[in-house]
């Protein structure tokens, strides 16, 4: 059995193909601005990358993401909580805690031994903590988003961004920036704030180890340090693209609920 | 964990406090002159208190957890140890773990949009960090957190067992209101004779709540000389220590009165010399405030003195500062348990802007910025306030017709991180430039 | 809303959910008669159907912005006071004869006094409830009710006498009755009827004159008795809350597929799951003891919390829900302590709950579902 799982988000549309419990094609691009054509886009790359000429040839299609509505061509859709929290236990079954950074909104979910979903809390009402928070505080910095990654010293000290509004984080970093602070240390302050951020909904869902990160974000070696350093636990690198967990996780639903 | 380990844990935070009060008291033997003096008092006898509920809980006597406006004239008189559930928020004066003890109230899933002043003793009690005395007096007013708090402590297994009473909060304010309360306040009297052992001695109750009139009556006095201009006290004296002492560890104790007439010399001899609210060479007092409530106790370094300093900015009255507690008549029971309804109900700070209708901050603002000379009415505006922030377009209303600045800010008491100090400062600038002030 | 309910009298009730002002108070107003409003269902209808008025329940129904309240509010208040505050700046309440406000809660007591100074509405009065549930609060209730009672007669010149308050208290006891077989239909595997319609019918009531109310609820139970229901769902919940008097909310929940099969909440089960006392001869105080003890209380009410979570389990049971959402206007304190504690007993009791923050007015959808299908879906991974 051949199925296929599209995760349409706000900043990548992402696809995974998957043939009897193993990936055999997926891509991830960027998104467009309509939630059709981004799915249509990455499932066809996806498809063809697993050596298929077309979406038809798959048994069973499910969508998710933030435009999983808009996904003509998959038999259903499912939340994205219950996509990432299969998703990140296939990939790694000793996830007990998915915490998901994407560009729009962050989640954390606590995962079954099965892979479901026991509980989660959610941040989409605003920037902090997600993607779009960083993207906001390249732009202040004028280092691009792998700037942020890259330029993070692990010894400077790292300043204190109080602000837990990311419209007003922005002003006190161009302070920063202003005072001639050194980047690696504001970049270290960034990291922090939004692990705190993190933080507090991953204690109250309630943490359980081993905990990953998802979503793009998760990228972010700083930020996977700042937030392991605040929990005190070390947290698992997933072994393929922690992007691709939400479209895995529904390929590998499209696939329970064909069969 | 065994009992004493739970009792150990009960008495870790406030153990704590005690140090760092401990450590404050050492700071004010450096202050000086008398205004030193009286900040070592306070903190001597706060210690005190403190050390008194430690033995309790170590040694099983007797005591409660109550309020400052659960009429604390009849704990005294009934020789009764007591602490208060919000003593933490409220004592806090930019104790070091206030942020973390806030951070792991969020991290219960307590709304943050909740009052931190309540989410605090939340965290404590959830968490087995407060001691659990012999009976509890919750608190069902002012504001809807108070009754809310008390809910979760009586759902926690903990303290389910332990003895709880409330006074009930009429909405209004006329006599019909406070005979209402005047019966739940004999009730609340009964309750503690039958959960703690102790008995009321009429004469006793007497005697303190005569001791109390003087020293309120006192601290009227010393308010009357705080309209001087220039006002002889800034932020550092005044208001929070009197209602610190007089409610929450002395009521109807000489050592209060003592205090208070203490304070009053001070004050009178600052106005001799002619001398306002700071030492600092060349400094003069430019813009008289009213800080319509508590002082930000989780960062009041970090705001006041820059006020004074930068702005000759001083507080001349705030909430807490200003309650003008009728006297007890003393002559009979009745008489006795009706002025104190009238003290718990309609004088108590906080409890007589927030519990009632509007009228209560119009009437205040109206008062204070005519006795006491206002230049500029602040509103904080607390985040736990939700009366009040619904009262903002009032009091404007207020301050326009007395044709007095009103700023409005916005803010956390408690937590910093809310709109931090440097915005705070940055806010209050823009506005007294805009407005000319100073 | 998509409904395959056909009777006149549902359309009606749809009607009336969805506006402040309706054909019903319309054609009341037109004969000459009057109506106040009031907030917070802790204030007794039946003194006002007594006096020959119509009650109706304060809502922000159709407002689009705080723009005018935001003068008298601030952002830190409940969205529910600013946006029905905003409306009767606007206007929508010019229709009022009164209005009766209480101490119900901190943002809403607030309307009372931002109220006497922005409008002119004629008799607005405030009343003082109790935060305990004893006997000298029901005491009190009784004393506040009997001022009410001698306002209402002074202003509107009608005499008040014990016969007609009876009367209307058995009256209001029948629509309750009523009501309450409503939902004793959803406990049904086929429900003929949704949570987004009952919450529609429950508004209505709050709305429209008594005995009229009645008649089409009446009606509206024939068609329902006949109707089949549709087994065309995921899990059956329970709603548990306070001001919620949108019917497009649940709705939201509903195309998910979770049918809302019972509740607590402020237009919905409470309202009606007790009746008032007849055999009491003091009619006045048969009431102050039906709204201070006897009804399902809210968290506004200190004390009960252990009842309140017996009958949110009770409820739970009867209507075999699959999972309980708790859902709470943003800066509610009394809801979301609530929550905290409800989630910490159902846990216990192995009960899914999911605890959903709202603004008055319906936004963020695309939110709402992804936490509801979220839910959703935990619940069926639990099934297997």
């Amino acid at each position: 059995m051949i199925v296929g799982g599209v995760d349409v988000g706000s900043a990548t549309g992402k696809a995974v193909v998957m043939k009897d419990g193993e990936i055999i094609g997926s891509d991830m691009i960027a998104a467009t601005t309509r939630p059709q054509e981004t799915a249509r886009l990455v499932m066809e790359a996806a498809v063809r990358q697993a050596g298929l000429s077309s979406i038809d040839h798959l048994d069973n299609i499910i969508g998710t993401g933030y435009g999983r509505l808009k996904v003509p061509f998959a038999q259903e859709n499912v939340s994205e909580i219950s996509c990432h929290a299969r998703g990140a236990h296939w990939l790694a079954p000793s996830t007990r805690t998915v915490v998901d950074i994407g560009g729009q909104d962050c989640k954390v979910i606590s995962v079954s031994e099965k892979g479901t979903v026991l509980n989660f809390a959610m941040n989409d009402r605003c920037a902090a903590g997600t993607g779009r928070f960083f993207e906001a505080m390249a732009r202040v910095l004028y280092c691009g988003l792998e700037g942020i990654s890259a330029l993070e010293n692990q010894g400077e000290e790292p300043c204190i961004i109080s602000n837990q509004c990311s419209v007003f984080a922005e002003s006190e970093v161009v302070t920063l920036v202003n005072e001639g602070t050194e980047l690696p240390s504001i970049i270290a302050g960034i990291n922090i704030s939004v692990a705190s951020r993190l933080h507090s909904m991953v204690r109250r869902v309630g943490l359980v180890e081993d905990l990953v990160l998802t979503g793009g974000c998760s990228k972010n070696d700083g930020l996977a340090r700042a937030l392991a350093a605040k929990l005190d636990i070390k947290i698992e690198r997933l072994p393929q693209d922690p992007q691709l967990a939400g479209a895995v996780g529904a390929a590998l639903i499209a696939a329970e609920k064909a069969g | 964990m065994d009992r004493d380990a739970v009792r150990e844990k009960s008495l870790a935070r406030y153990k704590q406090e005690r140090d760092w009060f401990a450590l404050l008291r050492e700071a004010t033997k450096l202050l000086p002159g008398e205004e030193g003096r009286l900040q070592e008092k306070l903190l001597t006898i706060l210690l005190d208190s403190k050390e008194t509920v430690v033995d309790c809980v170590e040694n099983e006597k007797s005591f409660i957890a109550g309020y400052f406006c659960n009429a604390p004239e009849l704990f005294h008189a009934m020789d009764l140890p007591w602490y208060m559930l919000m003593e933490t928020p409220f004592l806090a004066a930019s104790a070091p773990y206030l942020l973390s003890d806030i951070e792991g109230a969020e991290n219960m899933g307590i709304g943050t949009d909740l009052c931190t002043a309540i989410r605090l003793p939340i965290y404590y009690i959830e968490n087995g960090l407060m001691p659990v005395p012999s009976a509890v007096l919750g608190l069902l007013y002012p504001c809807d957190g108070a009754p809310m708090l008390h809910q979760v402590l009586e759902h926690n297994k903990a303290w389910k067992d332990v003895p709880i009473y409330s006074c009930d909060p009429p909405y209004t304010s006329d006599e019909r209101a406070v005979e209402y309360f005047a019966d739940e306040l004999r009730r609340m009297a009964d309750f503690l004779q039958k959960h703690t052992g102790k008995t009321l001695d009429m004469e006793k109750l007497v005697e303190v709540c005569e001791e109390s009139n003087k020293s309120y009556t006192l601290w009227q006095d010393y308010n009357e000389l705080r309209r001087n201009v220039p006002c002889p006290h800034g932020w550092e004296i005044g208001g929070a220590q009197a209602f610190a002492i007089s409610q929450c560890f002395v009521a109807g104790d000489p050592r209060c009165t003592d205090w208070f007439r203490q304070l009053y010399k001070c004050g009178e001899l600052k106005i001799q010399e002619g001398k306002g609210a700071s030492a600092t060479e060349g400094w003069k007092e430019k813009i008289r405030l009213f800080w319509f409530d508590i002082m930000p106790y989780g960062w009041i370094f970090e705001l006041m003195p820059w006020l004074e300093e930068e702005w000759g900015a001083v507080i001349v009255m705030d909430m807490f500062s200003n309650f003008p507690y009728t006297l007890i008549d003393t002559s009979s029971e009745k008489t006795i348990f009706h002025g104190l309804a009238k003290r718990n109900l309609l004088d108590a700070p906080m409890i007589r802007q927030a519990r009632g209708t509007a009228e209560n901050f119009s009437n205040d603002i109206g008062r204070i910025v005519k006795d006491y000379k206002i230049d500029c009415v602040i509103w904080p505006g607390h985040m736990g306030h939700k009366d009040g922030a619904a009262t903002t377009g009032i009091m404007r209303e207020t301050c326009r017709e007395l044709a007095v600045p009103f700023l409005h800010i916005g803010l956390d008491l408690f937590d910093r991180r809310y709109t931090n100090p440097e915005e705070v400062r940055t806010k209050v600038s823009e506005y007294f430039r805009g407005m000319g002030l100073g | 809303m998509e409904t395959d309910i056909k009777s006149e009298a549902f359309r009606k009730f749809l009607e009336a959910s969805e506006s402040i002002m309706n054909p019903e108070v319309r054609a009341w107003k037109d004969q000459g008669r009057g109506v106040v409003g009031f907030f917070c269902s802790t204030v007794p209808e039946e003194l006002f159907t007594a006096a020959g008025l119509l009650p109706f329940r304060m809502r922000g129904t159709g407002s689009t912005s705080t723009e005018l309240s935001d003068a008298y509010f601030s952002p830190i208040n409940c969205s529910f006071p600013r946006h029905t505050f905003n409306q009767a700046l606007r206007g929508e309440y010019d229709f009022l004869d009164g209005l009766v406000c209480i101490n119900s809660c901190d943002h809403v007591r607030r309307i009372y006094d931002n109220w006497i100074r922005a409008l002119k509405t004629p008799f607005v009065q405030v009343m003082s409830l109790p935060r305990k549930v004893g006997e000298p609060q029901i005491d009190w209730y009784y004393d506040e009710l009997n001022i009410l009672r001698g306002q209402l007669e002074e202003h509107f010149g009608v005499q008040l006498t014990d016969q007609r308050i009876a009367e209307a208290i058995g009256l209001q006891n029948q629509v309750r009755g009523l009501q309450k077989q409503l939902y004793l239909l959803r406990k049904a595997d086929k429900p003929p009827i949704t949570g987004a319609e009952t919450l529609a019918v429950m508004v209505a009531g709050t709305a429209m004159p008594k005995q009229r109310y009645k008649e089409l609820l009446t009606e509206l139970l024939e068609e329902l008795g006949e109707k089949q229901g549709s087994r065309d769902y995921r899990a059956r919940l329970m709603l548990l809350g306070g001001e919620l008097d949108d019917p497009a909310y649940i709705e939201i929940i509903e195309k998910q597929g979770g049918l809302v099969v019972t509740d607590s909440s402020c237009f919905g089960s409470r309202l009606m799951w007790a009746s008032v006392d007849e055999a009491e001869p003091d009619p006045i105080r048969a009431l102050a003891r039906y709204y201070i003890h006897d009804r399902p209380s809210c968290p506004r009410m200190y004390g009960l919390q252990p009842q309140r979570i017996a009958f949110t389990r009770e409820m739970a049971r009867e209507f075999r829900v699959d999972g309980i959402i708790g859902e709470r206007l943003l800066f509610c304190d009394q809801w979301v302590v609530e929550n905290y504690m409800t989630e910490l007993d159902l846990k216990e009791d192995e009960i899914p709950f999911m605890a959903l923050d709202r603004e008055y007015i319906l936004s963020g959808e695309g939110q709402l579902r992804t936490r509801v299908q979220a839910f959703l879906e935990t619940l069926e991974a639990r099934g297997n």
